[in-house]
């Protein structure tokens, strides 16, 4: 059984002008644990409308959204979400950022601060463990939202966009470094990105969405072993498959 | 290796020295501007563009001030004052605050007061004092109730716009990390609304000092305001003015006080100056 599975679901939305929109519709998808899915699509496709489903943030209008075999009812800790940005507590220092949901959970405080310590020092940031959030860079921000999601030890992380605000060469690190959370913890990750690049160099499943209505177009899993070299002719293969299927013309894809 | 630790330590010393200098030019400039404007009150009566019975300088001011202050009726005026002001204004901040919250979190109540609040909001609070005389009388408890209700309004007010409007962001993360309602409210939620509440608490001070007045000058036995109605009715404009510069004071007193306070309680929030 996969770990979340997604049985028909649609989702609606009242759009400008009053009428109906389809953000998803009846799209079905199963995640395995351990894997590490990209959603990528254009605006409009309902990659984040599909992760706020999962969340639990959203409930589907049609069909059903399950964890292990249990229909999802709302947000919970066995599902952490890395938001895009912003989204670290600004009057909690680093720590107890990382902290906050084993604080909320009734860790006692020796165990908690074990577990952050652990963290901090994976994702390089035991120096910055009592600095507040406006005071960090946005790549640094990003680690310690990851840390934050994973010190839960959740079930599945949930990213939306996480790398999108940050430039591109910390970007690059920040890849390299979630990969390396990724292998070493065994970690599931849902993963949305509208950057191509980045779903080649991170993903074993792409599933590449469309939009009008939000739907699956295609579902690709690239089996190149990590680490991935982006001047590799197989990434460039792989780069211009997913382009492609980004790019395929609608009325074309019915016509065939 | 040893030239840049020289380096390092010159740069430093001269960073730290012009750090000090800019606070203490600050400090000068900030102390050079209320000698003007003291220069500038004392000079007006005496080159003859007032009055000087209407409109005494700062010498004569404090000419009776300090007799006043010497006989204990000044500081005693003051601690009447502080201590109305201060239990109306705790009064507030508690109700304000908890009511603020209470109304913003549930949307059923939400909904329910939002067009009352923004009524209440534009009506002035002393425009209440004559009421309040007529159903508390001039006693204690009516004065400090008056304080109270004035400074419960922008508190009231900016809690709930405060929690009304923390970001989304903010209650997904927690939601998602596994804290309940309470823990969402203690540790998301206040903290988030907290800008808005210190600015409502601000203007809650504020009120609280303009109320005072107003309730001291409809009738009192002592207090600030109440000395500067004898002044009035004696024709001493210096013990009136005297009674504006300590409001002034105390105002200003309190609004530092207040910043210094949020700086310590809360390190990661910059209230501006």
């Amino acid at each position: 059984m996969p770990l979340i599975s997604i049985e028909h679901v649609s989702h609606l939305y009242v759009g400008t002008g009053g009428t109906p929109s389809w953000a998803l519709r009846d799209v079905s998808l199963g995640l395995e644990r351990g894997r590490f899915t990209c959603l990528v699509g254009p605006s409009g496709c309902g990659k984040t409308t599909l992760l706020q489903l999962i969340a639990g943030f959203l409930k589907p209008t049609a069909g059903s959204v399950q964890l292990d075999g249990k229909p999802i009812s709302g947000p919970g800790p066995d599902r952490s979400v890395v938001f895009q940005e912003y989204a670290l507590f600004a009057w909690f220092t680093v720590r107890q950022n990382v902290e906050f949901g084993l604080r909320v959970a009734g860790m006692k405080a020796a165990e908690r601060r074990k577990r952050s310590d652990d963290l901090l020092a994976m994702i390089g940031m035991s120096h910055a463990a009592d600095r507040y959030p406006h005071e960090l860079s946005g790549g640094m921000r990003q680690r310690v939202a990851v840390a934050r999601a994973l010190a839960i030890h959740p079930q599945v992380v949930l990213m939306d966009e996480p790398f999108a605000a940050v430039d591109a060469l910390t970007r690059a690190t920040l890849q390299e470094e979630l990969l390396r959370l990724w292998q070493q913890l065994g970690l599931s990750i849902v993963f949305i990105t509208h950057n191509v690049d980045e779903a080649v160099f991170l993903a074993d499943d792409v599933v590449v969405m469309s939009a009008h209505p939000g739907s699956i177009q295609e579902i690709m899993t690239i089996d190149m072993p990590h680490p991935r070299d982006r001047g590799s002719p197989e990434f460039a293969r792989w780069y211009a498959r997913i382009n492609a299927a980004l790019h395929q013309d609608p009325k074309r894809k019915e016509a065939a | 290796m040893k030239d840049t630790a020289a380096f390092e330590a010159r740069f430093l010393a001269e960073h730290q020295r012009s750090v000090r200098m800019r606070r203490w030019r600050g400090i000068a400039l900030n102390i050079l501007g209320v000698l003007l404007f003291l220069a500038v009150w004392e000079i007006i009566p005496r080159l003859g563009f007032a009055n000087p019975v209407l409109f005494p300088p700062p010498s004569k001011v404090l000419e009776a001030a300090l007799p006043m202050l010497g006989s204990g009726e000044i500081p005693w005026n003051i601690l009447v004052s502080l201590g109305r002001a201060g239990s109306g204004f705790l009064i507030a901040a508690v109700l304000g605050v908890a009511i603020g919250v209470a109304t913003a979190r549930a949307p059923v109540i939400r909904d329910l007061v939002e067009p009352l609040l923004h009524g209440f909001r534009s009506v002035p609070v002393i425009a209440l004092v004559p009421v309040s005389v007529l159903w508390f009388g001039i006693g204690e408890g009516a004065k400090v109730a008056l304080v109270a209700t004035g400074a419960f309004f922008p508190i009231w007010i900016n809690s709930f716009i405060g929690v009304r409007d923390v970001h989304e962001i903010y209650l997904r993360s927690a939601a998602c990390l596994g804290a309940n309602r309470w823990q969402t409210l203690r540790y998301v939620v206040l903290p988030a609304s907290l800008p808005f509440i210190i600015a409502g608490l601000r203007q809650g001070i504020a009120i609280a000092l303009i109320v005072l007045v107003a309730a001291e000058l409809a009738g009192a036995r002592a207090g600030v305001a109440y000395m500067m109605s004898m002044g009035h009715q004696l024709f001493r404009v210096d013990i009136m003015f005297a009674g504006l510069v300590i409001l002034g004071f105390l105002g200003f007193a309190g609004d530092r006080l207040f910043v210094a306070l949020c700086r310590k309680l809360f390190p990661w929030y910059r209230p501006s100056a």
